[in-house]
């Protein structure tokens, strides 16, 4: 209880700031108010404009892998690759190509590659995902790497791309990370 | 062991609510192997506040606001909710710090290690020894005159401070104000529908504030007392509770290889979660205890969550955080400077003759 005048100052402007509170709350319309309510809209509108680009740069890529030109693809790749060297997108659309080309490793470590990236491409909420491909990728790389390395255990190059199938597997089944 | 002691009762059924519920929100939606995870959930509002950038873990988990502020009710309730502190302040928001390092490293926090271990990860069993084996050394620490200075009670109710950050956290998560983040893709997308994960947030931290339950205090009183410790029946019913509901749920799957968020760096794990057992026994009880302590008017246990909220940032910001990929060279370097903090205070700290 208030014993004195120094209390009751204190008190009162105690109650007074915890009523001017909500009143501040209650006008979110101000411009300071919309900018931090714009944080969340901003950022997923940046998302989009990157899955965007994405598809508009590596379209030349995905054109020539539903012809069936593989190889050349894979040249085109190369050179987005120079021009963007950190982006996942071109290491999970390498993974694709080599997949049907039927060199199984190298997929799975082109996967391995883009998903260290980002792991949206084994995210089902993202419209990046492209986590089926990977998942048929890894069910068949524990299959038959797994197979070889049982018939030749001192092989390191298999011992590494059981690795990075295990790698794989490990992001697929989710976990906090 | 006494089995008429209510105490005891109390300690088991807190064991297997949390060994129940574990699995259970997974179940409902958290992410596997993580329906309670204490440093995840911390990284999780870490980012939710905008401490770190990693898209993929932000959210405000309302487990972390239920266990506080079950605590805190249940304190309340049992007249034991009493304002303390003063005991080595500025260690403990440090010791936090280091906590979400060792956790970080090893993906996750004590009560998640036994958890992936419930559901067959094999690769914590790694985590677990290191975890004792850093709840030995403390032991051996404890007995040898390490302890950090006497708490004493506060005037300025300091003790409420955490309790009311925890609710202005509970107000954020309902009214959601654009400066809190939320993640749409990524684990922390994951998540229960958040009225359950708080009501059993709220269950859970009352129960353990009753119960007084704590994973590595019950590794640290089976040293010192052997299997009269209460503790330990608590810790096995959380076990034993986990697995049986992985096993009715098939969520059992034992292994090595393609556990979630498992890493294979045995070693790091081992220090991981060494660094951890060693911090929680010097400063009085594993991150879901403090979070409990720090529920129940402990301002030191609130300093410790403080630092573990600023330890779960730089783990994230700094790339601390261990991958399925394995363990980075930074995560590595936080776990020795970690083991030199804890050296250093034990020796500081440590009443000699």
């Amino acid at each position: 209880m208030p014993k004195d005048t120094l209390d009751r100052a204190l008190f009162a402007l105690l109650l007074l700031s915890l009523a001017a509170l909500p009143v501040v709350l209650a006008g979110e319309d101000s411009s300071a108010g919309r900018r931090g309510g714009d944080k969340a809209m901003e950022r997923r509108m940046a998302y989009q404009a990157r899955v965007e680009l994405l598809r508009r740069v590596y379209a030349p890529v995905e054109t020539l892998r539903d012809q069936g030109r593989l190889p050349e693809a894979l040249l085109k790749l190369d050179q987005l690759a120079r021009q963007y060297p950190q982006e996942a997108h071109g290491h999970i659309l390498k993974g694709e190509i080599l997949g049907r080309m039927g060199s199984l490793d190298q997929a799975v470590a082109s996967y391995v590659q883009g998903v260290r990236l980002n792991a949206d491409y084994v995210d089902d909420k993202s419209p990046l995902s492209r986590r089926s491909e990977i998942e048929k990728t890894a069910e068949e790389g524990v299959r038959a790497i797994g197979a070889d390395l049982k018939l030749y255990p001192e092989n390191r190059s298999l011992a590494a791309a059981l690795k990075n199938v295990n790698y794989l597997r490990s992001r697929l089944a989710g976990g906090c990370e | 062991m006494n089995l008429r002691d209510r105490h005891f009762w109390e300690v088991v059924a807190a064991g297997l609510l949390l060994g129940a519920l574990g699995v259970l929100l997974s179940v409902w939606g958290n992410p596997e192997n993580s329906g309670i995870c204490v440093s995840c959930f911390m990284e999780n509002a870490a980012g939710a506040l905008g401490l770190h950038d990693n898209q993929r873990m932000q959210y405000l988990r309302p487990e972390l606001i239920g266990f506080v502020l079950g605590a805190a009710l249940c304190a309340a309730a049992g007249r034991e909710f009493r304002s303390r502190g003063g005991s080595a302040p500025l260690p403990r928001l440090f010791a936090g710090i280091f906590l979400m390092v060792g956790c970080g490293v090893f993906v996750g926090c004590p009560i998640k290690l036994f958890l992936r271990l419930a559901a067959g990860d094999l690769t914590a069993l790694s985590g677990a020894a290191g975890l004792f084996a850093g709840v030995w050394l403390a032991v051996k620490g404890l007995s040898g005159g390490v302890e950090l200075a006497p708490q004493k009670g506060e005037r300025g109710g300091s003790g409420f401070l955490i309790p009311l950050l925890f609710l202005l956290l509970l107000v954020f998560l309902i009214a959601q104000p654009g400066f809190v983040l939320f993640s749409e893709r990524g684990s922390a997308s994951q998540h229960a529908a958040w009225p359950l994960s708080l009501g059993a947030g709220v269950l859970l931290g009352g129960a353990a504030q009753r119960s007084r339950f704590c994973i590595t205090g019950g590794m640290r009183d089976l040293f010192l007392m052997g299997l009269r410790s209460y503790s330990f029946y608590g810790l096995a019913a959380f076990v034993a509770a986990a697995l049986l509901l992985n096993l009715g749920n098939g969520l059992f799957h034992p292994g090595m290889q393609g556990q979630p968020g498992a890493h294979t760096d045995h070693l790091w794990s081992f220090l991981g979660m060494g660094l951890v057992g060693w911090t929680s026994v010097l400063i009085g009880g594993c991150p879901f205890r403090q979070l409990v302590k720090a529920g129940e008017g402990d301002a030191d246990a609130g300093l410790v969550v403080v630092g573990m909220l600023l330890g779960a940032a730089l783990v994230q910001s700094w790339g601390i955080a261990a991958t399925a990929a394995g363990v980075s060279p930074v995560g590595k370097a936080g776990v020795l400077a970690g083991f030199a903090f804890v050296a250093a205070a034990s020796l500081l700290f440590r009443e000699r003759g």
